[in-house]
């Protein structure tokens, strides 16, 4: 998991591709580095350092009148982070420079082949510049030679290359993402848009086995042609991928969300007629034939494709399954034809989802993704997508998308269950005017933020935090724990609220709060006997409910009334409160150790 | 962040401030800063730097100038956030002819609820905030500064009030007895909003002068009229009536059938079928109730002991308040936020938040 991003233009490629790799920073940052073509005499120059971007801006000189450059940023998945490890990697001469993200599966047989080179990092991209090398000394020119090469990698990969004299970049996509921006001032290409938001919205995103070559103009070569690359416009706001006031990313998503959402919404909610409008394609008759919806996704995807079980199971009388992504396969007990297999990705990059989507394809289920990312490599390979459209999520804590993807998924329970003539049109009204007020009651929530932080700094110093729910409200716990431990590094852990006493409530002691989600759509009087259980313990609960249900919690934290989206509310307070241990503790809220935004390697 | 036109009354200030042409600016932040940040982010869209400074506690508006002290290295113009301005003004006060400390002054017709300015000559010689007696001037303090770093002195030196709190006219009048304090006579548009009624006329002004961009999901059935602005995540059903002045937010919706007249609905509001509001603020995530009426017209307001005669208010329902169906609410009355009315019931007067009204 990196980014990569490169530029050839005007001078300056120096300061706009280290500019372009901060911005790419939350795609990993434990190494980075530049390579720099001389204008003069077409000699590279790397500069690398492990590291945040931050080393790499101290050591690489303020200015260069190089105009061609490419940047990384690494996340480790082959050699620790050291300054040797960091892109970009050269040959034995120094005359070719690459960066690279994804995977080369077949390195060491590369690397065996390559016997009479030398070999000076641990990493599997440093075969690209070996291969090249050779290529080059056969007589190749720069851009046959990578259109060799790229031949010969296995994996998934994305790659651009500076080649000494040859004045331009060269880049290579296989698997893993990579976009050009058409600036007014040069060409950028990165894995992703967030680079170079800041200079250009027009972009093109290049597809498997796409090689681009950016010289003056752009050349694009696919399936051995050459062909124009076709122009899009990104509508995000460039400011939106910055700070704005807010001390981190994590903290301004969780503000956002009441806009997030109301964009999830808009213009698809039918309540009149009880119905949603979500331009999807597939035909009455093939929902009404399914007999299984499976959702596969990792992490807080999951939580959300976890929420949204139910909520087809509930109202579209469909059986739901959900499948953590590195877990799935196309197991026997179903028919393919009968079976819709939904991807639940923040980025639509993520390599397990990618994975397993593909999965189901081979085995002839029909595809579906519900994704934040518009030209994302898994809009590409399903059937149909729904967008989320919850604007970019920096923070690699998801929080607005977490919301943006249940409130989505609850369209397409809606759009599946009408067609399906399992839901009335009544009962769809009711829901999709919960649905409605939700926006407005997160809006709410965020209002208490005081007495939410006050809440989390009396109990930060707590051994461990176990989050308890049933229900809609069980997902919740589970998001509300993985919040807590992805950001502030305590133990957490979600549970059924009736589990508890088949195992967890050993753990329980008064130096562990039990943070309860006690919602409509949640049994909460249920889970109000599994709270007194752990009260009997001498735990402190913090309560999440609607209707004060538990009266003896130690904090009360009211959520409104929104139907079953209540547990979809409440989960803002358990963001709040996690984020607010975290700040309390000096965490790195944004960039949490050992992890990445979005996980592009399996 | 009141919203005038859709659009926060901050926003006019913030975009008249980028239209002079000045690329800097800070916002001293305390109630609803987070809600600013959202907003505002780091001021790409207006293509001004935006930085923050939280001022906590809140000690008065020289309390807050005091906040940005490290930030300011020579002249710099403070701007009250809650006055729609043009950009002239901003112009005039930091033209380089202009010389700290400056203060603009402009001519309203009931001075008395603002800062009554005496004016000798060229120079001012004092404020006098929302005098009990009738004014014998006309010319009032616009709430937009000039100032030169020695303005953190004079605040130092200044008394405070006994509640604590140190206020910019408190400053003017030390700095008035020392040096000469330029006033900046201004003749545009000027508008306050420190009362809610305010915004009823803002709103109806604003809609004149600026283009909104409307949208939003409208029933082909529905009559929207001129002067009217929807947000482009705002819904309108079947046969629903939107009349002149009248302005909704993101994710407001207006069911079948509902009239709304001369007011604004503030995001995530909801108005039931068959409602009718003229003149009324309806605050953020509040729902309306089927067929309740806010007949408006003008009447007498009482706000925290004063008592203001002949507002055009039909009424002000609070933030996430929520009216039952067939409720009538009385000219003039304020219903606070988190208020929960039964069907049927008659609203007169004023609601305290939090209340929870049942049928009598």
């Amino acid at each position: 998991m990196c980014g990569i991003t490169g530029y050839i233009g005007e001078d300056g490629a120096l300061e706009r591709v280290l500019s372009g790799l901060q911005n790419l920073e939350y795609r990993g940052y434990d190494s980075a580095g530049i390579a720099l073509t001389d204008p003069a005499d077409g000699d590279l120059t790397v500069y690398k350092r492990s590291g945040k971007v931050e080393e790499l801006v101290k050591a690489a000189p303020e200015e260069s009148p190089s105009r061609c450059a490419i940047g990384h940023t690494r996340w480790s998945t082959h050699g620790p982070p050291t300054d040797a490890n960091a892109h970009p990697h050269t040959d034995c001469a120094g005359r070719v420079a690459v960066v690279h993200n994804g995977i080369i599966e077949n390195y060491e047989q590369l690397q065996d082949d390559l016997a009479a080179h030398t070999f000076t990092s641990d990493t599997d991209t440093e075969v690209i510049p070996h291969l090249l090398e050779r290529r080059l000394a056969d007589g190749d020119d720069p851009v046959a030679a990578v259109r060799a090469v790229s031949d010969r990698l296995e994996g998934s990969f994305a790659f651009c290359a500076l080649v000494e004299g040859f004045d331009g970049v060269l880049a290579v996509r296989n698997d893993s993402p990579l976009v050009l921006g058409h600036g007014e001032d040069g060409t950028y290409l990165a894995s992703d848009v967030t680079a170079f938001l800041d200079r250009t919205r027009s972009v093109t995103y290049l597809e498997n086995g796409d090689v681009a070559v950016l010289e003056a103009d752009v050349t694009l070569y696919r399936d051995g042609e050459t062909i124009d690359p076709t122009i899009e416009t990104i509508e995000w706001d460039a400011d939106a991928a910055e700070k704005g006031g807010y001390d981190h990313y994590m903290h301004k998503e969780i503000h956002e969300q009441p806009q997030a959402l109301r964009g999830t919404i808009s213009g698809r909610l039918e309540i009149d007629s009880g119905d949603v409008d979500l331009e999807l394609s597939f035909p009455t008759e093939h929902l009404k034939s399914i007999e299984e919806v499976q959702l596969v996704a990792c992490g807080t995807s999951y939580y959300a494709g976890l929420y949204a079980a139910r909520l087809l199971e509930t109202l579209a009388d469909v059986r739901a399954s959900v499948t953590v992504a590195s877990e799935y396969a196309f197991d026997g007990g179903r028919d393919p034809w009968r079976t819709l297999t939904i991807a639940v990705t923040q980025s639509g990059e993520t390599a397990d989802t990618l994975s397993a989507i593909r999965a189901a394809d081979q085995a002839g289920a029909r595809t579906m993704a519900v994704t934040n990312t518009l030209g994302s490599t898994v809009t590409r390979e399903v059937d149909d997508s729904v967008f989320i459209r919850a604007g970019p999520e920096i923070g690699v804590a998801a929080t607005k998308t977490f919301a943006s993807q249940v409130a989505t998924l609850a369209l397409v329970a809606v759009h599946i269950g009408r067609r399906r003539g399992a839901l009335s049109s009544g009962r769809a009204s009711e829901l999709l005017e919960n649905l409605r007020d939700v926006p407005g009651a997160v809006q709410q929530v965020l209002d208490t933020e005081d007495d939410v932080e006050a809440v989390a700094e009396e109990y930060a110093d707590s051994d461990a935090f176990f989050f308890v729910g049933r229900a809609f409200a069980y997902p919740v716990a589970l998001e509300g724990a993985l919040k807590l431990k992805e950001i502030s590094y305590d133990h957490a852990e979600g549970f059924a609220a009736g589990e508890l006493k088949h195992g967890p409530l050993a753990l329980v002691t008064d130096r562990t709060p039990v943070l309860a989600t006690l919602t409509d759509g949640g049994h909460a009087d249920k889970t109000q006997n599994n709270v007194k259980e752990v009260q009997a313990r001498g735990a402190p609960v913090i309560a999440a409910d609607a209707t004060e249900t538990d009266r003896h919690a130690d904090e009360h934290l009211s959520v409104p009334d929104v139907g079953i989206f209540e547990s979809l509310v409440a989960n803002v307070y358990w963001q709040l409160f996690a984020y607010h241990v975290a700040a309390h503790k000096g965490r790195p809220i944004d960039k949490p150790r050992n992890l990445a935004k979005s996980v592009t390697v399996e | 962040m009141l919203p005038v036109g859709d659009r926060p009354i901050l926003e006019y200030v913030v975009e008249a401030v980028a239209e002079a042409g000045i690329d800097e600016i800070v916002l001293v932040v305390g109630y609803e800063r987070d809600r600013i940040q959202t907003y505002f982010g780091d001021g790409d869209e207006w293509n001004v730097d935006i930085e923050y400074v939280r001022q906590n506690p809140q000690l008065g508006t020289a309390h807050a100038v005091q906040q940005v002290e490290a930030l300011t290295d020579g002249e710099f113009l403070v701007c009250n956030g809650d006055r729609i301005i043009d950009s002239e003004l901003i112009e005039r006060a930091a033209a380089e002819s202009m010389a700290a400390p400056a203060v603009a002054v402009t001519r309203v017709e009931s001075p008395g609820r603002y800062g009554v300015v005496e004016i000798d000559g060229d120079h001012i010689v004092s404020i006098d905030e929302k005098p009990e007696v009738e004014p014998n001037s006309e010319i009032i303090n616009a709430g937009i500064y000039r100032f030169s770093p020695d303005v953190f002195d004079a605040i130092e030196r200044t008394d405070s009030a006994p509640s604590g709190e140190t206020t910019l006219p408190g400053t003017i009048e030390t700095l008035a007895a020392e040096t000469t304090v330029t006033p900046i006579r201004y003749r545009g548009l000027w508008m306050d909003v420190s009362q809610l009624w305010d915004l009823l006329p803002a709103n109806d002004v604003v809609l004149d002068r600026h283009d909104c961009a409307s949208g939003g999901d409208i029933d082909p059935t529905a009559a929207v009229a001129e002067r009217v602005c929807t947000n482009h995540d705002a819904a309108v059903g079947p046969n629903a009536t939107l009349r002149g002045g009248t302005t909704l937010g993101a994710n407001v919706t207006v069911e079948a059938n509902a009239v709304v007249a001369n007011s604004v609905v503030m995001q995530d509001a909801r108005i039931g079928p068959g409602a009718v509001l003229r003149d009324c603020i309806v605050g953020e995530n509040a729902t309306i109730g089927a067929n309740t009426t806010v007949t408006g017209g003008r009447a007498q307001v009482i706000v925290e002991g004063a008592v203001y005669e002949d507002v055009r208010l039909g009424g002000v329902v609070g933030d996430n308040t929520e009216m039952g169906g067939n409720v009538t609410v009385e000219a003039g009355s304020v219903i606070g936020d988190d208020v929960s009315v039964a069907d049927s019931a008659v609203i007169d007067g004023r609601i305290d938040p939090n209340t929870v009204i049942e049928r009598g």
